[in-house]
């Protein structure tokens, strides 16, 4: 009811408070789905935390206060104009690269199993490739706003972020991070034919990019791991480990789930479960009405964010409305990608399932992107009478 | 081209893999669920026994003499416990052992998983590795047999392997009886070896039964610490003492020197061995009355009967048998009073070769007793069809013929029995009825005539008991040698019974190679026999049955007062 006194309000004039204008479809998706990653870290760290001789509830504590200050961070960002965004949006692609540099610099960069994906900040360690994505959409947003029309015809111009997309995938291959480079290549590539590039423009990509990626797979561990992920079952005690050690958890969960609790896969037999792997846990708590329940609301809060977008596209606002792309198609791939990681229909990545996995540089990021989103609403709400008229009418007929 | 139609596209390809990612769910979670629970229960579920107790030993009276209880053991899964290599010198300090001997033992297992470290631990030991919580080092619960009497009741008990398996004595006689059965059970694991909880129970664990002996445990501690102290006093290699309960053939003590330490065994199997069942000797004289029973038996004389032992030697077959002095003319019972070897000869050679064989057989010479007893010998009593002359009159004063010290106490119980001889027993409720070994009337009057073998006039005066009537035999004989029979060793023997008035126990004491000047039956084995019998009459509550002694006595007080 509040919402639509809301809009009711906003018929009547500009001035409206902004802590009323709140999208359920987008808020409500957004809670679900983070209760879930609160209930599933608690339960799936509980055994790690004992092993490591930390408190029972570290983990979930942990994850507690990230939500905490991913929410104090969405609501900055709230607050924070689209417009400032995209005056500030050209020279974040040379300055992501730099971040993404940092993580070699000796004694601010951290490595952990061999990858080198972590800066130190004072008290904790942040995955800045995480905070790369959020520059890379607005840069991009911001960068297929400035070539709208030539973006359609000129090839050099569907080219450009993709070259700068494939400098980031170099430096992420070094580090390496074979996930975050796919992710952000997908996105750059999804924003631009989103932003209407032609078809043979993205072919003749397409067709460079995939050789490139298949070198990257040659790499004697990549390669193993994707030769495991084809087939766990032949060596399940060393390659295929993760992937068996997931399946298990995924098809002991059968319809209804082991029970909140209940998993024995998270006592070790599965490494990274409050991570990487918290959906086979999930499964297996849950169940197939586990697993279908988080997918509806990753396709509800996608969809509602790429409508969004469409909505601010409408009311000729290009550049929230390609960051808004932007921010679903990140959130939808790494969700689907993270997903089928967790259900062996993709080769093991070292990616978290976003609002759910413990993971601090993730879930600061993942809140500020939806805060940006809740501003891109936000800024349509309050300009609706003037602008975005043709939405609120159909809403107020819908009354 | 229409605003947002790409958009749509892309939306629509998100529904498809959300589609396509549900499908691979229910594939999993519907499909393939029994194949991928089957993996997960191979991986997580485990079958682990249930240690069981074994069966607690107790002495007639109940008296604790072998209990298991439950010790922790250590255990370690290399690979898990070599992560961590800062964590092997507490470890170590814990059990007090060497860190680089231990890493180097787990280095060369690092692929196994499952390595025993230490088994059974002080509870305090197991506290503190318990309280270190290593990672990949695990307490598994077992049993420990701890045996409080020691070496006292070492012999007859036995112990059990590391594994709780009996090795020695009744401990394996009885194994089956007294191991339990362990248990099975199903338990899910984590990955790092902990049971998370017990899925399902297979198998319950049966404990042991309890095995109770007919031992007393006070006579005993007795028969132990005087046997050890004569041993030691004359300087001999080994000794043994039977006590048994002449009613009911049961065995109330058996000791044996050198003895050990069943907690911790050790390899010296020479100590190991309960020689009073397993070790056969030359009984020597202690075989006469049973020659002389024969004797009686036959009606070939009457305890009054005169034996001519002059001039103290006498020649069978070319062989001369002597005696320790030149004792005239004796009767039947002064022959045994004497012990003198011409009197038996004499005595003996009368009987038929099969008679006496069939008289030594009925009193249980020449085959086991039957207690089961591992290790338990025979003896060798040949058979009387190849009996010389000179054969049969050796075997009537015990020679040429073998026997353990439990068959003497029990051919010695069974004359205490009128003649009635049971299978001596170590296990209450045993199955031995008596079987008539001889004539009652001939039994008392063997056992008479051994009465006057601890008079003053005897030759084991020393075995006498103070107010109580004692019958018994003294025997000194040459230990037998590859190069034929050794002149300065010796088998110093007693075996007797008393209250006579009404027989109670038969003892027989055996003292392997004395040392020293005193070597005769009746100086080392007859003292020790009168020390275990003394004890044996108070502990048991035994009247006294020797009045005259006991009314002189009253008298000679009442008379000093």
């Amino acid at each position: 009811m509040k919402k639509r006194a809301g809009i009711h309000q906003a018929h009547r004039g500009p001035r409206i408070p902004g802590t009323a204008q709140v999208d359920a479809w987008l808020l409500v998706p957004v809670l679900l789905l983070v209760a879930s990653g609160l209930v599933m870290v608690g339960s799936s760290s509980i055994a790690i935390a004992d092993s490591h001789g930390v408190s029972t509830y570290h983990y979930l504590v942990r994850h507690i206060i990230y939500v905490v200050m991913g929410a104090l961070l969405a609501l900055a960002f709230r607050g924070i104009p689209v417009a400032y965004l995209e005056r500030i949006s050209r020279p974040l692609m040379w300055l992501s690269a730099l971040v993404l540099l940092l993580v070699f610099i000796p004694g601010i960069g951290r490595s952990v199993n061999g990858s080198a994906r972590w800066i130190t900040i004072g008290f904790a360690n942040f995955q800045v490739v995480e905070a790369v994505k959020v520059m890379v959409i607005i840069y991009m947003a911001g960068y297929l706003v400035r070539k709208a029309d030539t973006v359609k015809i000129r090839f050099f111009d569907t080219l450009k972020p993709l070259v700068l997309a494939a400098m980031l995938t170099g430096i992420l291959l070094v580090q390496p991070d074979m996930g975050s480079a796919a992710v952000i290549t997908a996105i750059v590539g999804g924003m631009v034919w989103l932003a209407g590039a032609a078809w043979r423009h993205l072919f003749i990509l397409g067709a460079i990019a995939v050789p490139v990626f298949g070198f990257a797979a040659m790499e004697p561990y990549r390669l193993r791991r994707i030769v495991s992920f084809m087939d766990p079952w032949a060596d399940p005690y060393n390659s295929g480990f993760q992937l068996t050690q997931a399946l298990i958890a995924v098809g002991r969960g059968e319809l209804f789930g082991v029970g909140l609790g209940a998993s024995i896969q998270k006592l070790f037999y599965l490494p990274e479960a409050h991570t990487d792997f918290i959906f086979a846990v999930l499964a297996e708590e849950f169940g197939l009405l586990g697993v279908m329940f988080i997918l509806s609301m990753f396709m509800l809060l996608v969809t509602r964010i790429m409508i969004i977008g469409l909505m601010a596209h409408k009311a000729e606002r290009p550049f929230a409305g390609n960051v808004a792309y932007g921010i679903g198609l990140w959130i939808g791939l790494q969700a689907l990608v993270s997903m089928g990681v967790n259900l062996g229909v993709l080769p093991t990545k070292g990616l978290t399932l976003p609002l759910i996995s413990s993971g601090g540089s993730s879930v600061l990021m993942t809140f500020l992107a939806l805060g940006i989103v809740f501003r891109i609403r936000y800024e349509l709400y309050r300009d609706a009478p003037v602008k975005v008229g043709r939405v609120a009418n159909t809403r107020g007929a819908r009354r | 081209m229409i605003p947002g139609s790409r958009l749509y596209a892309m939306l629509l390809i998100f529904f498809l893999c959300s589609v396509g990612l549900v499908a691979r769910a229910v594939n999993l979670q519907v499909m393939e669920t029994d194949f991928l629970q089957g993996q997960g229960k191979a991986r997580f579920l485990r079958e682990v026994t249930i240690a069981s107790t074994r069966g607690v030993i107790t002495d007639r009276n109940g008296e604790p003499l072998a209990v298991s209880t439950p010790v922790d053991s250590v255990w370690v899964h290399p690979g898990q416990l070599l992560e961590y290599p800062e964590n092997i010198k507490p470890l170590a300090g814990a059990i007090n052992a060497d860190a680089e001997e231990i890493e180097r033992k787990l280095t060369q297992r690092a692929g196994k998983e499952f390595v025993w470290l230490v088994r059974r631990l002080n509870p305090e030991v197991a506290d503190r590795i318990r309280g270190l919580g290593l990672p990949g080092v695990y307490l598994q619960k077992e049993y420990r047999r701890f045996y409080p009497a020691g070496e006292v009741t070492s012999h007859v008990i036995g112990f059990t392997n590391i594994d709780d398996v009996g090795q020695e004595g009744l401990e394996l006689a009885y194994d089956s009886w007294l191991a339990g059965s362990p248990g099975l059970k199903r338990v899910t694991r984590d990955r790092k070896g902990q049971t998370i909880e017990e899925a399902e129970l297979i198998k319950e664990s049966d404990p042991g039964q309890d095995l109770r002996l007919t031992i007393d445990k006070r006579l005993q501690y007795l028969a132990y610490r005087e046997l050890k102290s004569a041993v030691l006093q004359h300087g001999a290699s080994s000794g043994s003492v039977v006590v048994l309960d002449v009613d009911s053939g049961e065995v109330l003590a058996m000791v044996n020197q050198p003895s050990y330490n069943p907690n911790d065994p050790g390899h010296d199997t020479d100590g190991m061995r309960n020689r009073a069942v397993t070790d056969v000797i030359e009984p020597g004289s202690v075989m006469k009355p049973i020659a002389i029973a024969s004797v009686l038996e036959h009606d070939l004389a009457v305890p009054a009967t005169p034996v001519e032992t002059s001039p103290g030697y006498t020649v069978i077959s070319g062989h001369t048998i002597r005696d320790h002095n030149n004792y005239g003319l004796l009767d039947v019972t002064g022959v045994l009073t004497k012990s003198s070897n011409v009197g038996v000869t004499k005595l003996a050679l009368q009987l038929e070769p099969q008679e006496m064989w069939d008289t030594y057989t009925r009193f249980g010479f020449g085959e086991a007793t039957g207690t089961g007893f591992p290790g338990e010998s025979a003896g060798v009593l040949r058979n009387h069809r190849r009996w010389r002359r000179l054969e049969q009159a050796t075997i009537s004063y015990g020679y040429g013929i073998s026997a353990t010290p439990l068959q003497l106490a029990q051919a010695y119980a069974a004359i205490a029995n009128g003649g009635k001889l049971r299978q001596p027993a170590f296990i209450q409720g045993s199955n031995n009825p008596p079987i008539s070994a001889i004539d009652p009337d001939i039994a008392n009057a063997v056992a008479r005539m051994l009465e006057t073998v601890t008079t003053p006039q005897g030759t084991g005066s020393r075995a006498s008991v103070a107010n109580y009537r004692i019958a018994g035999k003294t025997g000194t004989s040459h230990k037998a040698s590859a190069s034929g029979y050794a002149a300065a060793r010796y088998v110093s023997s007693f075996a007797g019974f008393g209250p006579v008035s009404d027989p109670r126990l038969a003892c027989v004491v055996v003292i392997n190679d004395p040392t020293g000047d005193e070597y005769y039956g009746g100086l080392v084995a007859a003292p020790l026999f009168s020390e275990v019998m003394t004890g044996a009459m108070r502990i048991l509550n035994i009247p006294p049955d020797d009045y005259p002694t006991i009314l002189a006595d009253a008298g000679n007080t009442a008379g000093g007062q």
